[in-house]
């Protein structure tokens, strides 16, 4: 079974890599300016109480011990307390996450249904005006950063036609339709700006599939363009465009950061802003390791999914 | 064929004839190049450069019409007119001159950190593509660790905690991006690695630093030209980004991403305080992206590129 050691292999890769993610995370925190202890305690913390407090919680220890601790504490759902909000870290990214994550998918889907039918247009119509137009705006799209796209659709959406808070989050629990009302700009603003690049990706393997011969045999059987276009040609273009998609959210994810800024929107990447900002070291190392690791596994399936429709790429060698 | 040295620089020759020749015929490549041709002029010339210490001034134009960081408050907020092309923001101060003063940031970080950036990478990818089994192993699971964090959560996690400031920026955006240059290096390498003139310098017992930088890299400078050029234009996106999140450069300096974050809260009365450095961060990126794309048609390079 080819497929079921080409997983195997990548899955063991993902181990290692994930081993490496922690050591970085943990490093960089670990460099991170400022007495932990002293943070706590206050300017007024005498050295007993500060050499007490860093004994209870073991940054007396070795650097080793202390990494050595932190990964046995993830892997049993102990991430700490947070010095800021002086709750368990687990607790708090168990909050805010599926925020994010509610955002990010929005805005996947969102961008797949603005981009797959524009790919497909402009690919059909390789080289006409409407072609061209899509393609430029997709360059231009490609080439703004997202927090910018959230400002677009804060100034267009929200402060001229208005009817759209401009900030803010709603749990769908306990109001559904405000919920939707605060969602729909910045998974709007994400999702356009993901739109970009899954079009040109649908356009170019949709260009690539019409000039193949089957595409020439189907129209020759007299078949209509349309059904040779949506029923022959696409479902092999779809193959990378799923791929772009899957990786598109885990670029989405990584977006969050930014566009939770421009909308407060309370999930994992403003999450991760205020750790910084308050110098909350487990906090900071919780928020990046979970981030890190849905932008793994998102990547990971993208890659595997990949593998599984086109055998060649596990043959390759070079991953 | 490589003893006769004249025959190969004629054969160079006609290789570099025949790539000017493409570009020149490839509209995205010249009007990429164009744009950052104009990018360069305004990041240069926009104000003196005075070397600090010694006090010698060593470019003594300046195209800003007014004091970039220079305030007035009962001239703030004033929309776009001949005195203030682009209006003025909240203090005052003409955001012409400050967008011109701010394309230097950008131009610097851009450039700086993927110089870092293609030379760590390129060192990195080429031994790992070249020497293969462990070293590769070792050197690309590194790679992959550093790509499993989203780019910007990286850069600003490190700017974080080195402290914000541009050396400081520079130096995370060459961090985050060298396992992108890396990878591009290796597969290119590796696709040169079994190829007959690789194979006949082994022979002749030429050394391995002869054979990586005389034999491999000349090879790989098309896929890594791609990368780089699509790579400066992520990282002025990212520094935009990192500077509107108050992590980049430090104010009074001007960044577009900066003025874009002091700009914001006014973007209702006053859009142009959002809308010229959006349009400078936009024109900037599609400079870099028209060019790589070109470039990408025009050597078509072996191997992959990483968007």
């Amino acid at each position: 079974m080819a497929f079921v050691n080409y997983l195997l292999k990548r899955f063991g890769f993902m181990l290692v890599t994930l081993f490496l993610v922690t050591l970085i995370t943990f490093g960089l925190t670990k460099i991170l300016p400022g007495n932990v202890a002293l943070l706590i305690l206050g300017p007024n913390a005498t050295e007993a109480s500060i050499a007490q407090l860093e004994a209870q919680l073991g940054l007396d220890q070795p650097l080793y011990v202390q990494y050595v601790d932190w990964v046995a504490g993830l892997l049993s759902g102990d991430m700490g307390m947070s010095l800021r909000y002086n709750v368990p870290v687990f607790d708090l990214i168990a909050l805010r996450l599926p925020r994010s994550l509610l955002l990010a998918v929005t805005a996947t889907i969102i961008s797949v249904t603005l981009s797959i039918p524009l790919g497909i247009i402009a690919a059909v119509r390789k080289n006409t005006p409407a072609d061209l137009t899509a393609s430029m705006l997709a360059f231009i799209g490609l080439s703004l950063p997202i927090f910018l796209w959230g400002l677009v659709f804060i100034y267009v959406f929200a402060l001229t036609l208005g009817g759209f808070p401009t900030r803010g989050y709603v749990s769908p629990m306990v109001d559904p339709i405000a919920s939707i009302h605060h969602l729909i700009l910045p998974a709007s603003a994400m999702g356009v700006a993901l739109t970009a690049y899954i079009m040109r990706m649908t356009r170019s393997s949709m260009i690539d599939e019409l000039s193949e011969d089957y595409v020439e045999f189907a129209r020759s059987k007299g078949l209509s363009e349309r059904a040779v276009v949506l029923r022959h040609a696409l479902k092999n273009a779809a193959i990378p465009v799923i791929t772009v998609v899957a990786f598109q959210f885990s670029y989405a994810f990584g977006g969050v950061v930014v566009l939770e800024e421009v909308f407060s929107w309370p999930g994992i990447g403003r999450l991760t802003l205020t750790a910084i900002e308050n110098r909350d070291i487990p906090l900071l190392q919780g928020s990046i390791i979970v981030i890190a690791l849905i932008y793994m596994l998102s990547n990971f399936l993208a890659d595997t999914f990949y593998a599984y429709v086109d055998p060649r790429i596990r043959y390759g060698g070079s991953e | 064929m490589s003893t006769n040295r004249f025959q190969l620089t004629e054969e160079r020759k006609a290789h570099y004839g025949r790539f000017i020749r493409q570009f020149r015929n490839n509209q995205k490549a010249v009007i990429g190049l164009g744009i950052i041709v104009v990018l360069f002029f305004v990041a240069i010339f926009a104000q003196k450069i005075v070397v600090p210490y010694i006090d010698v001034t060593i470019q003594p134009f300046s195209l800003v019409p007014h004091d970039p960081e220079a305030t007035n408050v009962q001239n703030r907020e004033q929309a776009p007119s001949m005195e203030y092309l682009m209006g003025t923001d909240n203090l005052g101060r003409d955001i012409f001159s400050r967008v011109l003063a701010g394309a230097r940031i950008s131009v610097l970080v851009g450039f700086t950190s993927i110089s870092i950036a293609m030379i760590f990478g390129t060192t990195i990818g080429i031994v790992a593509g070249y020497y293969q089994g462990l070293v590769d192993e070792g050197l690309m699971r590194a790679m992959d660790a550093m790509m499993s964090f989203p780019p910007i959560l990286l850069a600003l996690t490190i700017v974080a905690v080195m402290e914000p400031n541009l050396v400081n920026l520079i130096l995370a955006l060459a961090f985050v991006y060298t396992p992108f240059i890396a990878r591009v290096a290796r597969s290119a390498a590796l696709s040169v690695r079994n190829e007959s003139f690789v194979e006949a310098a082994v022979a002749r017992g030429e050394s391995d630093t002869y054979i990586i930088f005389r034999e491999v890299l000349p090879n790989c400078v098309g896929p890594l030209l791609v990368q780089g050029s699509i790579n400066i234009a992520f990282t002025m996106l990212l520094e935009a980004s990192l500077s509107f999140l108050g992590l980049g450069v430090q104010p009074p300096t001007s960044s577009w991403g900066l003025m874009i974050n002091q700009g914001w809260a006014f973007m209702g009365d006053a859009p142009w305080l959002v809308f010229f450095p959006a349009l400078a961060i936009a024109t900037a990126v599609i400079g870099f992206n028209l060019l790589g794309d070109g470039l990408r048609d025009v050597l078509d390079p072996k191997g992959e590129i990483i968007e």
